[in-house]
């Protein structure tokens, strides 16, 4: 427990570091951008919070397949921590990209392509956790909301395509100076840590609720059979 | 072999029974189809443009109506089940549960095609906007989003038929997942009432893709869905 307890420190002290890292690197290593100025800079936060929503739709859509296969809460516990995190990471990324966006094309929002796949992501995220909130049975809850985010992992790629075939504004992979480059490579990867250690921490608060549930209800029966 | 025949007659009999179903009780259907009148009627109404720059839109305004329209009917396939004990019934019969999914999704299916017929009419006559062109491509078109939309469809439809708010759940769910369709369809609509078709045969591609990864996805799911 004690080692647990160091270990988990460790890892919110290095998670915290990178992030710190990342940042000071975003605003004193970066060069200035010479169209945009400083406002570019959202660039990092935005590309590394959009990879971290891709990766909570993955997390999401494998963890449900593992509990269809498996029938353990455990791994649907997984699942519901990555459409969290996920949905929060969308969030900003459409938040952020709205931003960059009023800077660069003078407007909150436009039905670019991938704007518009990131918002449909979006949309599916919140579509699983209102599917979670509906259901009470945790089984129930557990297998229904597998089969969405195993239908919702499939639709991501035809979502990606679908939108990738229409002409947009939307810069793919722009010419960068290699400071840039490195900063952004420094920013994916700090947040990479961070959506990993969020969902480890939701997890595990998900794990203590359930089993806290479980007691209470175990003493329920107890006292009422008593 | 024999298990296959059986599960082609037990396909045809849930088919029937969908279709009787629906025949007997035809204030579900009528229902749908005038939804789909209104629905061309009221856009039409908003689109007071000339009949070239309305060629443009129609299109994805068309696939919308589609969309919304065909929603009561996907919404309709489970929850008439759910009334009486049918859908428990149902599971108590030894057919596969792939089977009772290609049943509905068939059903649901010829549904969504008579809600495009009735809206081919209405935004023909409405729009003054003559979408059938090139029918046989426009067909195949309607074909491939309908079976893409059926197969989402019927899966959610059975996925939140047991939920409270399962209306307004399945067109939360319903919308984004189906969006590639809805896009899709939309633009190769598009190219079709152009003077001169693009590439359309790629969004009807993108269109088979979903549609193949949703029925035989939803084969193999469904079977979790039926263990209420």
């Amino acid at each position: 427990m004690v080692l647990a307890r160091s270990t988990r420190l460790a890892a919110t002290l290095f998670v915290a570091a990178l992030l710190l890292v990342a940042h000071v690197m975003i605003f004193f290593v970066a060069p200035r951008e010479v169209t945009m100025g400083d406002v570019q800079r959202i660039v990092y936060l935005h590309v590394s919070v959009a990879w971290c929503g891709l990766a909570g739709c993955l997390t999401m859509g494998l963890t449900g397949a593992a509990f269809l296969l498996r029938r353990t809460l455990r791994w649907d516990h997984w699942s519901q921590a990555a459409a969290e995190i996920g949905w929060l990471c969308t969030t900003l990324t459409l938040a952020t990209g709205s931003l960059w966006a009023h800077e660069a094309w003078n407007t909150w929002w436009t039905w670019e392509p991938r704007l518009t796949s990131s918002l449909v992501l979006w949309m599916l995220f919140a579509g699983c956790l209102l599917v979670r909130s509906s259901i009470d049975d945790p089984q129930r809850r557990a297998r229904i909301s597998a089969v969405l985010a195993v239908l919702t992992l499939a639709d991501v790629p035809l979502v990606v395509m679908a939108t990738r075939w229409f002409r947009g504004v939307h810069p793919v992979t722009p010419e960068m100076d290699p400071r840039m480059r490195m900063v952004l490579l420094v920013s994916v990867l700090s947040y990479t840590a961070l959506f990993a250690a969020l969902i480890i921490v939701r997890r595990r608060q998900l794990e203590y609720a359930a089993e806290v549930t479980a007691e209470e209800h175990h003493r329920g029966i107890v006292t009422a059979a008593s | 072999m024999t298990l296959l025949l059986d599960s082609v007659r037990a396909w045809c009999w849930l088919l029937h029974k969908d279709l009787l179903r629906e025949w007997r009780a035809p204030r579900g259907w009528s229902g749908m189809l005038l939804l789909a009148v209104v629905l061309a009627a009221l856009i039409e109404m908003q689109l007071e443009l000339p009949r070239e720059l309305k060629r443009g839109l129609v299109a994805g305004l068309f696939w919308l109506a589609a969309f919304f329209a065909g929603t009561l009917a996907l919404e309709r396939s489970f929850a008439a089940e759910r009334e009486c004990g049918c859908w428990s019934a149902l599971l108590l019969y030894p057919v596969a549960p792939g089977t009772i999914f290609l049943a509905k999704l068939t059903a649901n299916f010829l549904a969504l095609c008579l809600v495009d017929a009735v809206l081919v009419a209405a935004f023909t006559i409405f729009s003054d906007v003559p979408l059938l062109t090139r029918p046989a491509a426009f067909a195949g078109i309607l074909l491939l989003a309908n079976l893409g939309f059926a197969s989402v469809g019927t899966l959610l439809g059975a996925l939140t038929s047991g939920i409270q708010q399962r209306g307004s759940l399945l067109v939360l769910l319903l919308l984004p997942l189906v969006s590639p369709v809805i896009l899709s369809a939309a633009q190769a609509t598009r190219l079709l009432l152009a003077d001169s078709p693009g590439d359309w045969q790629r969004w009807a591609q993108l269109l088979a893709v979903f549609a193949v990864v949703f029925v035989s996805l939803g084969t193999l799911v469904f079977e979790f869905l039926t263990e209420d």
